[in-house]
């Protein structure tokens, strides 16, 4: 910092020293968070090589091999092969797509939905506060995990695949998010700078999506990245259960719901650790970077 | 502080009889007839079936379903199971001990470690058992319950024996004897680690940080100049003005162990209320489904209704809102 300021002196002396953007300076803290940095690196490795799953491996997913059944890991095929003689690795690689897709998908739905009912709720209150708060509490007051197994046996079939999950998982997920960001929105917009764009006569839409939402969006990304996590791990714990995504789709929590045959579990454990260690690296990087967001976007920090 | 719990208790009705709308609209909006339980499936008669379904008034309108159906289930008629054939209400209470003893071993387990160690990680911050109980932790927080189970099946009953993989007791031993309840504990025990792994990690932080903000207090100040021995300020002075914020926790423990039971128990096929939830849904049992899920909601709502009454006991202003 001290470098650039003396350059700006030098350049125009009659100016003040430009000093950097709440987003800058934020930047410059994940940056030196080193736990932050190489949880971020980390995920980008897994992101990267599971949607570019396709382009690393030619090697079909679903057939079924019966002369390669239950390989331990070797020099052809990486982490084995499971039961049905289907490469573990390149499973892995599918499986990361399917969860990371599910996980992207749903966070973002729940984020988009939570914030828009959240923002409205806040920002009119009175009567439409009360309902859209009411209705908030009652989806909150269901037991998640009961509903979504329910809601997934209904829909089963009528949609494809794994937006079944993704649509229940994200109808029944966006209540703590609205929750977060009404009571953030109503602190925030007793500022007077929303006076002041009241009476120069913005409209609500305006008011809310360029001068209340920017402020609380720190708060509303911290939230993202938490749910991030939350969501790759109901994907693969329903997975797991046989009520996720659809048994055929490789995902993680399926993978590793194989190992509820005791055989499996026993003798072949190479078909189920590899998705639950990147399982639970992932959430750890997840829930790391969460951190240093939180601590680069906090300004009462110092680091 | 009774005015304010009244209102709470009051404001449950309309919920839980939204939440009942919403399970019995669920329940037929699931493939095949909810309440089709009592027909012979082998018997495919139309005739026969047309009669029947008169009698069990499934061609009544919906809402006088609905009202038949509610008005058994608040006096305590569940209906039957279409998969075991014997009233809900017997079912449950067959399995249901298996679940609360889970569920309070879970929770004794959850207490007592989050307790020992987030009193030693407040008293002694920034040292290495400190740190070494934070890394805990944060593995305690990233790791989902079902790893965590599947691992220390792998571990402990496949590679040592220690432990059992499934069940809930050893069938061959007689009810009632000391072997009996030993058998029980022992299968128990695993099942509990992980059901409270989440919540003990979260707890031990909870305590430490609240300990360690605490002791910079103005009280900790007056009673370490008056010469209280250091251990009366940690256990007593401090502790009893950290244990409040966490009692309130005791509410969200419900909310917790109604969902993890479920995961719990399919992974350690330990024969309680969450496997036979399971069960009902692969086996399209609907009395049971609908049942257990008016079941888990009315426990939701219970834990929230504890949580917000023991904010109102902690925090008296809450109580004016």
């Amino acid at each position: 910092m001290e470098v650039l300021t003396e350059k700006n002196t030098k350049q125009t002396p009659s100016k003040p020293p430009k000093s950097m953007s709440p987003w800058a300076i934020a930047r410059r803290k994940f940056v030196r968070n080193k736990l932050a940095m190489v949880s971020s690196f980390f995920l980008l490795t897994v992101m990267i090589m599971s949607f570019l799953a396709p382009y690393i491996t030619t090697i079909d997913i679903t057939r079924v091999n019966i002369g390669q059944m239950s390989l331990p890991p070797s020099g052809e095929h990486w982490l084995g092969t499971d039961k049905s003689g289907r490469d573990v690795f390149v499973r892995l690689l599918y499986g990361g797509r399917v969860s990371l897709t599910v996980g992207i998908a749903a966070t973002a739905l729940i984020v988009v939905f939570g914030t828009v009912i959240g923002s409205i709720a806040g920002y009119f209150g009175g009567v439409v506060d009360s309902v859209l708060m009411r209705f908030t509490d009652f989806i909150l007051n269901f037991p998640f995990l009961v509903f979504v197994i329910v809601l997934n046996a209904i829909l089963f079939g009528k949609l494809s695949g794994v937006w079944v999950l993704i649509v229940v998982i994200s109808v029944l997920g966006w209540g703590g998010v609205a929750r977060l960001v009404r009571s953030k929105i109503l602190s925030e917009k007793e500022n007077e700078y929303i006076l002041a764009a009241i009476s120069i006569g913005c409209k609500p839409s305006k008011v809310i999506i360029k001068h209340l939402l920017p402020n609380v969006l720190s708060t509303i990304i911290v939230q993202a990245t938490i749910l991030f996590a939350t969501m790759i791990v109901a994907e693969s714990g329903l997975s797991y259960l046989g009520f996720g995504v659809p048994t055929e789709v490789p995902s993680w929590g399926n993978m590793l719901s194989t190992s509820r045959d005791p055989d499996v579990m026993q003798n072949m454990p190479w078909t189920w650790i590899p998705p639950a260690v990147v399982l639970t690296l992932t959430i750890l990087s997840i829930n790391f970077i969460g951190e240093g967001i939180k601590d680069a976007l906090n300004p009462k920090s110092y680091r | 502080m009774l005015k304010y719990t009244l209102r709470r208790i009051l404001g449950m009705i309309p919920m839980l009889f939204l939440i009942s709308v919403v399970v019995f609209t669920l329940a037929l909006a699931m493939p095949g007839d909810p309440f089709s339980g009592e027909i012979d499936p082998n018997n495919t008669d139309p005739e026969y079936i047309e009669e029947m379904r008169e009698k069990l008034g499934l061609n009544d309108p919906i809402h006088v379903q609905y009202g038949r159906w509610i008005t058994n289930f608040v006096q305590g008629d569940f209906g039957k199971s279409t998969r075991y054939k014997m009233p809900v209400s017997d079912l449950i209470a067959e399995r249901m001990p298996n679940t609360i003893f889970l569920g309070v071993t879970s929770l004794a387990i959850t207490y007592i470690l989050a307790f020992a160690m987030g009193m030693y990680a407040g008293r002694r911050p920034y040292t290495p058992g400190d740190h070494f109980i934070g890394g805990f932790n944060y593995f305690g927080l990233a790791i989902p319950s079902y790893i965590a189970g599947v691992f220390a099946i792998y571990l402990f009953s496949f590679q040592l024996g220690w432990i059992p993989f499934q069940g809930s007791v050893d069938i061959t031993l007689e009810k009632g004897t000391l072997d009996y309840w030993i058998s029980k504990i022992h299968h128990v025990i695993t099942p509990a680690i992980v059901l409270g792994l989440l919540s003990t990690a979260s707890y031990t932080q909870f305590l430490r940080n609240d300990i360690i903000e605490n002791s910079r207090k103005d009280f900790v100040r007056t009673a370490r100049a008056k010469g209280t021995p250091e251990r009366k300020i940690y256990n007593v002075h401090i502790l009893r003005n950290s244990v409040i914020p966490l009692i309130t926790f005791l509410g969200f423990d419900i909310v917790t162990l109604v969902n993890g039971a479920i995961i719990t128990e399919a992974i350690f096929t330990y024969p309680g209320i969450g496997q036979l939830f399971l069960s009902s849904v692969t086996n399209q049992d609907y009395p049971v489904l609908m049942t257990l899920t008016m079941m888990f909601s009315f426990l939701v709502l219970l834990g929230n209704l504890i949580a917000d009454i023991l904010y109102g006991v902690v925090d008296p202003r809450i109580r004016l809102d």
